[in-house]
């Protein structure tokens, strides 16, 4: 590595900087999808959300075949919706984690006070942010809603027990499905910046949508029940269920009704999140 | 031009920064100097709009920081090397701050070939070594060809080549007429580098003035007199009223205080006593510093007493 001469090309004329207009959002917008798009870890846990979902539900569906034949000779109530029902491991994780991590390890590396020199104008890295991550995951989930369904159904029709896109609800359940991973990660980035701790928001977040989202039923009377149903896990993934018509109206809300108190949630902690962001010391 | 006006920060009960006003001049290199945990690192991320003043203001060309339209364009700044994501490459990390101003990308092929990074730029950064970090730093830095530059410790973990590489690009910075303000704990190094100095102690603005200024107010030249007669001249300079130090480094040596050369020289002379070196010492800016912040120094070390260590052996 060798010394370039001391001089400095450019203006350099002394007379300071020609500055052209303002830096906009369009420019934020720019650089946070470059930001995305150049670390390993963006890649990576999209291939997870993607060929993981796809594996566990594939795997799932042949264990489950065969009962599955069964219950629906026996006339119970079906559980269709097992052809998505990676998305509901993997898919989540990857989907939250992903959000998490595209503000934390800006907090965790000190990138995040290079990123505000450069624009101090903070809502707007915020909102950028949370608009690249949406429409990202939301491409990416579709996707592998679609993949999840064509290999769920593999071992169904061995059984004679397909599920057709024109079943009551599957089609709500894809498009819900890719929506509520987008809105999980948008919900995992207002928890980053909130908690600017990776491990933290991770554990925080994961915890509220597998362990306190089914532990509140152990409150007793309406109000456990209610807030059984608001929680953002429960709430959300209403619109990822196959069926319309035998939902218990005590335990859940309907689809879209669901996903529309999720989708509140989520930009309520985002709005906490941009308020904490511009006020707190980078 | 940076300016700072009743700029405060205070953390819990600690006055981190404590009514600061100064101005920094564009055209010189400013140095500013402080013992470790001073205010140092604050002020300048308060410059920079990342730390919320608790009272006060500080301006880059009149404006807020936060206010500024194109902020790389005016402002380029190196504060923590390490600072940036590990895994992205040189060049990306770059490309990124670009975009988010609307800096064309030739312009960082260009700032790459000026710190000398082109053979690592398609390398993640995560493997660079403290000096390559901070020569991405400086490349930063100098994306948005700013007006105003801010250098927090800027030759951290540079051998000496890239140390004299640094020196020289601030004062042709500054002689473009550009702000430049550095912090170092390197005396040597501002002594050489900055125009004039700021100092800060426990968040209060000692000094605002030029460097020869600086010097000349906090620290006494002396007169530096070594002779195979030392003992015998030491007894006269005394008995002339004259304050003697013996030398740190040398027992045929004296330092003799507010009296000139030729005076030392005269007094030798007229008893016949050799002399084998006189000298006139000016003092450093180490020394000027020094006695400045010798009352607002933070963190003291103490001295590594024998008790201490006796005092472990005891136990045993």
């Amino acid at each position: 590595m060798t010394a370039a001469p001391a001089t400095v090309p450019g203006s350099g004329s002394g007379s300071g900087p020609r500055i052209e207009g303002r830096a906009g959002f369009g420019n934020v917008i720019s650089s946070e999808w470059m930001k995305i798009r150049t670390v390993r870890s963006t890649f990576w846990t999209l291939v997870t959300l993607f060929a993981g979902s796809a594996l566990i539900t594939l795997l799932i569906c042949l264990a489950a075949a065969n009962s599955y034949a069964k219950d629906l000779a026996a006339g119970k109530p079906d559980s269709a919706d097992i052809v998505l029902v990676g998305l509901a491991f993997v898919g989540q994780i990857a989907a939250y984690v992903l959000g998490v991590m595209a503000i934390s390890a800006e907090y965790s590396t000190g990138g995040i006070r290079t990123t505000l020199t450069a624009m101090p104008r903070r809502t707007e890295i915020l909102v950028a942010k949370a608009i690249l991550l949406a429409v990202m995951v939301f491409v990416v989930g579709l996707a592998t809603a679609f993949l999840c369904f064509y290999l769920g159904n593999i071992p169904l029709r061995a059984k004679d027990v397909g599920v057709d896109l024109s079943y009551p609800g599957a089609t709500r359940g894809i498009f819900g499905s890719a929506l509520y991973l987008s809105g999980l990660a948008v919900f995992g980035l207002a928890m980053g910046f909130l908690l600017r701790h990776t491990a933290g928001a991770i554990t925080i977040g994961l915890a509220l949508i597998f362990i306190i989202g089914n532990l509140v039923q152990l409150i007793p009377g309406s109000v456990g029940r209610w807030l059984y149903k608001v929680m953002p896990g429960n709430a959300g993934s209403q619109v990822t269920s196959f069926g319309e018509s035998n939902r218990h109206p005590d335990k859940a809300f309907a689809p879209w009704t669901g996903f529309t108190v999720f989708a509140i949630e989520v930009v309520v902690l985002l709005i906490v999140g941009a308020l904490l962001f511009e006020k707190r010391d980078a | 031009m940076i300016r700072a006006v009743g700029l405060t920060k205070r953390y819990g009960d600690k006055l981190a920064v404590d009514h600061a006003d100064f101005a920094v001049e564009a055209g010189t290199v400013t140095g500013f100097l402080g013992p470790n945990g001073a205010g140092k690192s604050t002020t300048m991320r308060m410059i920079l709009g990342l730390d919320r003043p608790t009272g006060g203001g500080v301006t880059v060309d009149g404006k807020p920081y936060r206010n500024l339209p194109v902020p790389l364009r005016e402002v380029g700044a190196l504060l923590d090397a390490k600072a940036v994501h590990g895994g992205r490459t040189a060049y990306n990390h770059l490309a990124c701050l670009a975009k988010s101003n609307g800096i064309p990308l030739r312009r960082v092929d260009e700032v790459i070939g000026l710190v000398g990074l082109e053979q690592v730029a398609k390398k993640r950064s995560q493997g660079f070594s403290l000096g390559m970090g901070q020569r991405l730093g400086i490349a930063a830095a100098l994306l948005g060809d700013p007006g105003t530059l801010l250098f927090d410790e800027p030759v951290n973990g540079l051998d000496p080549e890239g140390i004299l590489w640094v020196r020289n690009l601030m004062k042709s910075l500054a002689a473009q007429g550009r702000t430049v303000f550095v912090s170092s704990h390197l005396m040597s190094e501002m002594a050489l580098t900055a125009d004039r100095v700021i100092v800060i102690g426990r968040g209060r603005i000692k000094a605002d003035t030029t460097m020869r200024e600086f010097i000349a107010q906090n620290a006494t030249t002396h007169v530096r007199v070594r002779s195979p007669h030392i003992g015998k001249l030491r007894e006269l300079m005394v008995a002339q009223g004259w304050r003697t130090e013996a030398a740190p480094d040398d027992e045929g040596a004296v330092e003799v205080f507010e009296v000139s050369s030729e005076a030392v020289g005269d007094l030798a002379g007229e008893h016949g006593l050799w002399l084998h070196e006189l000298a006139v010492v000016q003092p450093s800016l180490e020394e000027a510093f020094m006695s400045m912040t010798a009352d607002s120094v933070e963190y003291h070390a103490g001295a590594l007493e024998g008790s201490a260590v006796g005092g472990g052996e005891a136990q045993r």
